[in-house]
Formats: structure tokens, sequence, C-alpha cells
């Protein structure tokens, strides 16, 4: 191969692979929508698990109708959209445990992670193609759920919402990188429900989705700042409500950035490295 | 053999089968270590998250703290919140518990096989929940010292009794529903839609992070039909406000005559069941 022919031959590649990318998306957009339950249950399980008991909660604090103890905390006493804005975000936690890592548990159990792996696409496009039907459904949900609150619940988002949409799409890379680590550790686990279920709530409640990270204990809290969810769930609610930044908006942005890149970057190693370990010992179709 | 002395041994047979279940499912349980991991984590992690946010929701302001305390009748948040929480779990446990190992049995295609022994059905609908109530006592023992060593809660022995006698109290009710839960997936066969939906029921009436008097008249009616509403508030009364078990007569009444209704239901819709999937050749499908 000439030196001139590698970039084409380059390009070539990286088309079939976002093609494969697209086509696995396309797979896993299909098999959703044959359970209509399951995609009704994206809305409904956060509202009745998580939204309500919580605002329920937050109404017994009330004073006068106003959030007065999370306005002293956060500057802003609607309730509603500091939940709401946080299961946003929580859907992205969701996605890269339940969707892209879980995902291969369950082609694992069905004994179609083998063959799959057999044919010429890259195993990262896999989880890339994961990533895309995941976040996709993410957003479909958090629509929804953004439209339940302010209709329903009386969240009111200011139009600077839009601002902060590049960081919700930095923080869903992030959450791609997250995606292949946990990947990575379910490819060696037997039995990965409770290390998926676990972790991901644990991750979750540090990225702020429930309540400010400021009332984690001080040993816990330099884990919620590690985390790129807790930076895009923090913008998201400095414009959509004006509350008050943990840190310098732009330092906040450049944490998001970096840490976004970093998780990608050690994910993809991991997750690859892992992928080699296991073909070597030829434990790909076990579980 | 006479009657009297049939019926005997047909008593003993069932209760040795009953014996048997419980170990089976025991057993069972014992295979899978990482569900008590399970079991030590979630009783903490769970509530201490709503602790968290309910720490979110007082802030520096008084007036809030004060607020929930008036609605709450307690000013102890971890104590009433973790209380919540674990009724929220034991029940979860055994919505999932019986109807679950039907399920397993009937997908494992031991099902037929079961009904075809002579023991009672009752030792089938009610055999796996006995092993579940070992795990809602160890669920309640790390709930309580949970409590004590990260939040200061002293729960004194005397509490602590009545609290036991509570749970004990609500033990039909709870497991009435766990059967009728049971007969209902054998109807339908489908368990994880139907967990989800009635634990999320449970969740918004039944006062789980908050006092039922926030609620509206209506959604309140709805909560005081439900027993793990009076569960949930007679274990708070007793062990963060000092309650004795006679000032609590009227709802522990009520959960017991709504416990034993259950159970009552629960075998009819079982026997119902049972005919039908009989009759219809279902027993072994899926």
């Amino acid at each position: 191969m000439t030196s001139a022919a590698l970039p084409a031959s380059w390009r070539k590649d990286v088309a079939d692979e976002w093609h494969a990318a697209l086509a696995i998306a396309r797979k896993e957009l299909h098999i959703a929508k044959r359970y209509p339950l399951n995609l009704a249950n994206e809305v409904l399980q956060p509202l009745y698990q998580f939204l309500l008991p919580s605002l329920l909660l937050g109404a017994t604090f009330a004073v006068g109708g106003r959030a007065l103890g999370l306005s002293s905390l956060t500057g802003t006493d609607d309730l509603a959209g500091f939940l709401f804005l946080g299961v946003v975000v929580g859907g992205l936690v969701g996605a890269a445990f339940w969707e892209i890592a879980f995902s291969f548990k369950r082609e694992m159990d069905t004994g179609t992670l083998e063959p799959a792996w057999l044919t010429p696409t890259r195993p990262e496009t896999f989880v890339i193609g994961r990533a895309i039907g995941a976040m996709v459904i993410a957003a479909a949900t958090s629509l929804v759920l953004i439209g339940v609150g302010s209709a329903v619940f009386g969240a009111t988002y200011s139009a600077g919402i839009v601002a902060a949409l590049p960081a919700i799409v930095l923080a869903s890379l992030g959450m791609l990188g997250i995606g292949y680590l946990i990947a990575s550790a379910l490819l060696m686990l037997r039995e990965p429900n409770f290390f998926v279920d676990a972790t991901s709530f644990l991750f979750a409640m540090a990225s702020g989705v429930a309540f400010p990270i400021t009332v984690l204990p001080l040993v816990v809290r330099p884990v919620a700042y590690l985390l790129p969810t807790t930076y895009a769930l923090d913008l998201l609610r400095q414009y959509a409500l004006g509350t008050r930044p943990l840190l310098d908006s732009r330092i906040e942005w450049l944490a998001l950035t970096a840490l976004t890149v970093v998780t990608l970057l050690v994910g993809q190693r991991v997750f690859l490295r892992t992928e080699h370990r296991i073909r070597i010992r030829g434990t790909l179709g076990q579980h | 053999m006479s009657g009297g002395e049939g019926r005997l041994a047909s008593l003993i047979g069932d209760l040795r089968a009953f014996g048997a279940a419980a170990r089976k499912e025991w057993r069972l349980l014992r295979r899978y270590p990482s569900l008590f991991i399970g079991f030590l984590f979630w009783p903490i992690a769970l509530p201490t998250a709503y602790v968290l946010q309910a720490q979110g929701y007082a802030g520096s302001s008084v007036a809030a703290t004060n607020a929930f305390a008036s609605r709450a009748g307690t000013g102890e948040i971890a104590g009433f919140l973790f209380l919540g929480w674990a009724t929220y779990m034991w029940i979860s446990m055994i919505l999932w518990g019986p109807g679950t190992a039907l399920r397993t049995e009937q997908v494992r295609g031991s099902l037929e096989a079961i009904f075809i022994t002579p023991a009672s059905r009752l030792v089938v609908i009610f055999g796996p929940a006995v092993s579940q109530v070992i795990w809602a006592l160890w669920m309640f023992a790390v709930v309580g010292m949970a409590m004590g060593v990260f939040f200061g809660v002293d729960l004194g022995l005397a509490a602590v009794l009545r609290a036991l006698t509570v749970i004990i109290l609500a033990v039909p009710a709870l497991y009435g529903l766990g059967a009728l839960f049971a007969a209902i997936v054998l109807r339908f066969g489908e368990v994880h839609a139907l967990v989800q939906t009635v634990r999320g029921l449970f969740t918004v009436f039944c006062g789980m992070t908050f006092p039922i008097i926030i609620l509206p008249e209506w959604a309140r009616a709805v909560a005081l039909a439900l027993p793990p509403t009076y569960l949930i508030g007679d274990l708070r009364h007793v062990l963060l406000t000092g309650a004795s078990l006679t000032d609590l007569v009227p709802d522990l009444a009520i959960l017991l005559t709504i416990g034993i209704a259950l159970c009552l239901l629960a075998v009819v819709a079982f026997r119902s069941t049972e005919r039908y999937a009989r009759r219809g050749g279902s027993l072994a499908q899926y």
C-alpha cells in the first residue's frame, strides 16, 4: 500500500465502521420499538420511583409553598425544575450503564456476542452503535420528562437552557467512555447485576441528580468533582434555573471537556485490553 | 386410620413440605453470594441518598426544618426516611419473592411436577415466602444499625420490641399480598411490569418519604386502604415518637383485618387460577 493510498483506505475504514455503528443503533431502536410498554416505562419509572417521592419529600420541607432550604443552598426554589433536570443527566447515566454496558451481558446470555465479534467490525464500534441507540432513547425520554415537569409540576426553565446543550453532548461522550469501562468489567464478571445496579446508582447520586453535591460528606465530594456529569448537570441547572455554580463557569466547561476526553481515551483503552484478554482466554461465550 | 388421624397426618405432612419449600428457597439464595452484598448495600445506600436529599431541602433554613418536623411529627429526618425505605425494600422482596419463585418453576418446567404432589396449595403459595422473613429481619437489623451508627438515632430496646410486634402483625397483610401476586403471575405469566407498577403505587401513596398528611384528600383515602401505610406509620410512631402499642390498637386492628382478608383472597384467587390453568393446560406454558 502506498503512502498516498493510506488516507483513502483510512477514510473507507472509518466510513465502514460508522455505517456499522449506525446499523447497530438502528437494530437497538428496532428492538426498543418492539416493546412499547418498556418505552413508556422509560418515562413512568423515573416519575414514580424517583420524582414523585422526591417532590413529596420536598413538599414536607416547603414553607409557604416555597423550597426555602433548597434555595439557600442552590439559589433556586424551583424544586421541580431542579429534580427534572437531574433526571436528564440520570437518563444519561442509565443509558451508559444499562443500555451500553449491560447489553453485552444480554448478548452473552443469548449467545450472540461471539458471532457478532467474529465479523470484521471493530469491537468498540459495537459500543458506539449501542451508545447512539441508547442516547436517542435517553434524549427522547428527557424531552418528555422536561415537558411533564413544566406542564404538570410547574417547573420553569429559562430559554438559556439551549446554551447548556453542548454540555449535555459532552457528557454523553463522557458516558460513552464510562460505558466502555463498565462493559469491560461486565465481560469479566459472571453475575454483574448487582455491580451495575449499585455503581449506576452511586454514579447518579454523586453527579447531583437528586440533591446538590454540596450536601455530600467531605470525603465523598472529591469523587463528585471527578465525574463529567457533575459539571454537565451544574451547567444545565445554571442556564435553565439560574442556580449558583459550584465553580466558575469557565472552569466547569474546561473540567467537563477535559474529563470527557480522559474518560473516552481511558475507557476505550481499557475496553480493548479487556477484549484482547478474553479472546486469549476464550471466555467470551461463558456466562 | 380414622378421619381425625388422617387429617393430623396430612397436616404434619404439609408442615414438613412447608419447611422443605422454605429450605429450598434458602439454599437457592445461598447459591448467589452477590445477593448477600445487595442485602447489605441497599438498606443503607437507598435511604442515605434520601437523607442527603432531605439535607438539601433543609439547607440552612430553620423554617424548612421546622416545617418538616411539624408535618412529620418528628424532627428525626434520618429515622423517618430509613424506616420508610426499609418497608419499601421488604415489600419489594415480598412482591418479587413468591411470584418470581412460581414463575421460575414454570420456566424451568418443574411447576407441573410440584402440582402433582399431594402437598397443600398453601405450601406452594406461602412456602417460598418464609425464607423472605429471614431477609426482612436481616434488613431491619441493618437499617437499625445504620441509623444508630451513621445518624446517631437512638432506638431503645423497648421501642425495638414494640417495632417487632408491629412487623409480626404486618406479616399476614404483606405475605397475603405476595401470595395474591403469585396467583396473578401464574395467571398472566408476567412479573416485572406488575411488580414495578404495584411498587410505584406504594411509593407514591404510602408515605415512604413523606407524611401522608401532605397528600390531597383523595390520595390520602387511597393511602389508608393500603396496608404498607399503616406499617410505615406505626413503625415511625413506636420508634421515633415513643408511642405505645395501645396507642396504635385501631391501626393494628385494621392492618390485621386487611391481612386476614388478603390471605383468604389469595387462597381463593390461587385456587381459581389453578383450575383455569389445569383446564386450559397452561400451567407449563410461559
